[in-house]
């Protein structure tokens, strides 16, 4: 349907007003273009309320723009009879592990998206083998839901979403209720879609090491988008994003600690593997340098 | 504080998987069945056909080979309400119960007036209660929860259509409360937890104690209420981001099979209600 070059998801000057519409209420989005494309990984960062969640739910017309619109595949999420399109197209995974799984057996909440949709129940089946396959729930299908663990709970989640067959993942926090394991192998789930099956995703994170792993890193303030570039050049901008409150990643902070004390250093290093590579770059030879 | 640790273990509807015949039984059958018996013993008044379907309920335990005691466990904590409800109805005469029979006067004394139908009464009322016991601890032992949600749903989709009775809202509505049950037991079990250590006390004693606890809990029970209103909100949220938009067009993973057992097992049940409901015991 769309051409290669055409974005997935486009954002044309959103405006999103929480409240009586017209009198005051909270501007959440002021203006905000932007636009995904096939495949990319995408991370969101910003301060508490600078409109992060609110722009994601206007990714599968949870909400509605107050002006302003966005087109998913060529559809604008303004009309109803395209919202299950839309809303197939863009998948969504919540924080709360908790509050969105439905069923009481695993397997059956898997299915609960394609149920929806009105899948013939033999691809049914597929789907909901070939999606806990994916986030490796397999052993577990038969389980009621709380008897997991965070990080199960929101791999099943994923698996809800993707059994819809979705282009685009959006994930609104979704490991910031979850324990270091179950952030990781969450992670890891993310990626493998990313990587195999070309998911495009988009992840909101407060974890700025999570936010370094993307393709493209968004920087959103008080409603507006502020930065928007490859994680190196946003991790770059050090001041300025302190200047909005958040951090860069720890191996980011290090290395630009280092520049201060060795302008030979580059203070843009995203990984611990790129920083001792650089590091024996930079002062091979030179044992005294610290 | 134990108290509080086992509210993590509530389950509704203790499956207690034996794989046997009534195990087995579609869903559909086995609810129509069980609304027939429950019918039966509502409607029975005569002490030989509620012996008739005791014997039958017995039976049916005896089938599904769930131990005896799991069936009669909710006996125990309704004993005093049956007993004080006996006692009522031998010593305080209602003449409509048996209309025609002749009562004898056993005593009678001030209001108290105590006959035979009384008796009666308070026999067949105390045997229709274990019946409908066993007949529902027999239905959640056997049957698992999807199978009961699905059941229910199936079971009422010919009057969705017709007469737009909620059936698939109803069978959703069971799924969520089984789903969240757990759930809100373990946010309940924080909250005490987080007010105690605060210095709420849970433990009185003395003869009045439930009013005490029933007032300490209040303060519990309103961050629940509030955590649920919230999660209400999220999970609806979540289900429309997964294109649920009412139970038109959806198809269904599980599917229900049925076959010559369920409709004998129906079968069996009508016959059974009938020969009770029907026939004029002599007594
Ligand atoms: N349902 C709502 N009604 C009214 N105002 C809201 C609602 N949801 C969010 N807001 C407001 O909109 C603004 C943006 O909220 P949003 O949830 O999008 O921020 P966020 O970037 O996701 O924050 P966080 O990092 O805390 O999740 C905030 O000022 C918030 O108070
Ligand atoms: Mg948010």
């Amino acid at each position: 349907m769309a051409s290669p070059a055409e974005p997935i998801v486009r954002l044309e000057g959103v405006r999103h007003v929480y409240g009586p519409h017209g009198g005051k209420g909270v501007e959440a989005l002021r203006g905000v273009s932007l636009a995904f494309y096939a495949g990319e990984h995408v991370a969101i960062i910003g301060p508490n309320g600078s409109g992060k969640s609110t722009l994601a739910k206007h990714l599968n017309a949870l909400l509605l723009p107050t002006e302003g619109d966005v087109w998913v595949k060529g559809w604008n999420t303004r009309d109803p009879r395209h919202w299950r399109d839309v809303r197939s197209t863009v998948g969504m995974v919540f924080q709360n592990p908790d509050a969105q799984l439905v069923a009481t057996v695993v397997e059956e909440d898997v299915a609960f998206g394609p149920e929806n949709l009105g899948v013939p129940r033999d691809e049914l089946r597929a789907r909901v083998d070939w999606a806990l396959d994916v986030v490796d729930m397999q052993a577990y299908r038969f389980r009621p839901p709380h008897l997991l663990s965070g990080g199960q709970k929101q791999r099943v989640a994923i698996a809800g979403v993707i059994a819809m067959r979705p282009q685009v993942l959006v994930l609104d926090e979704a490991t910031a209720m979850l324990d270091p394991l179950g952030r990781r192998d969450v992670l890891r789930t993310v990626e493998h879609l990313n990587r195999e099956a070309g998911m495009t995703i988009v992840a909101i994170t407060h974890f700025m090491e999570e936010a370094a792993l993307a393709d493209r890193v968004v920087v959103m303030h008080a409603g507006q988008v502020v930065l928007d570039g490859p994680p190196r050049e946003v991790f770059r901008q050090r001041e300025r994003l302190q200047a909005w409150g958040l951090d860069v990643p720890h191996v980011t902070e290090l290395a630009a600690r280092l520049h201060a004390l060795d302008p030979a250093f580059p203070p843009d290093v995203l990984s611990i593997e790129e920083l001792v590579e650089t590091a024996c770059q930079v002062w091979a030879g030179q044992e005294k340098a610290l | 504080m134990d108290e509080f640790e086992l509210l993590r273990y509530v389950t509704v509807g203790q499956y207690i998987p034996t794989g046997s015949l009534i195990h087995r039984l579609d869903p559909r059958f086995k609810l129509a069945a069980f609304a027939v018996l429950v019918g039966a013993v509502t409607f029975t008044g005569s002490y030989l056909g509620n012996a008739v379907l005791l014997v039958l309920i017995v039976g049916l335990v005896f089938l599904s080979r769930v131990p005896l005691r799991y069936v009669l466990s909710g006996l125990r904590p309704a004993l005093p309400v049956l007993l004080l409800l006996a006692a009522l109805q031998i010593l305080l005469y209602t003449p409509d119960f048996t209309r025609g029979t002749n009562c004898t006067t056993l005593f009678q004394f001030w209001i108290i007036h105590s006959t035979t139908c009384g008796v009666k009464l308070a026999i067949v009322s105390a045997a229709r209660f274990v019946e409908l016991l066993m007949l529902t601890s027999l239905l959640t032992l056997t049957t698992t929860t999807t199978e009961l949600t699905h059941g229910i749903e199936r079971l009422f989709a010919p009057l969705q259509q017709r007469f737009n009775f909620p059936a698939h809202e109803l069978a959703l509505i069971v799924t969520i409360t089984l789903r969240f049950v757990p759930t809100f037991a373990e946010e309940l079990e924080r909250i005490v937890k987080a007010q105690v250590s605060r210095g709420a006390d849970l433990g009185q004693r003395g003869r009045l104690r439930f009013i005490q606890q029933t007032r300490a809990l209040l303060p519990m029970l309103v961050p629940l209420f509030l955590g649920a209103l919230r999660r209400a909100e999220e999970l609806i949220l979540a289900m429309e981001a997964r294109c649920y938009m009412g139970g038109k067009g959806r198809t269904r993973l599980i599917e229900l099979h049925s076959t010559r057992q369920d409709v004998v097992a129906l079968f069996v049940a009508v016959l059974a209600a009938a020969t009770v409901l029907l026939v004029p015991w002599p007594w």
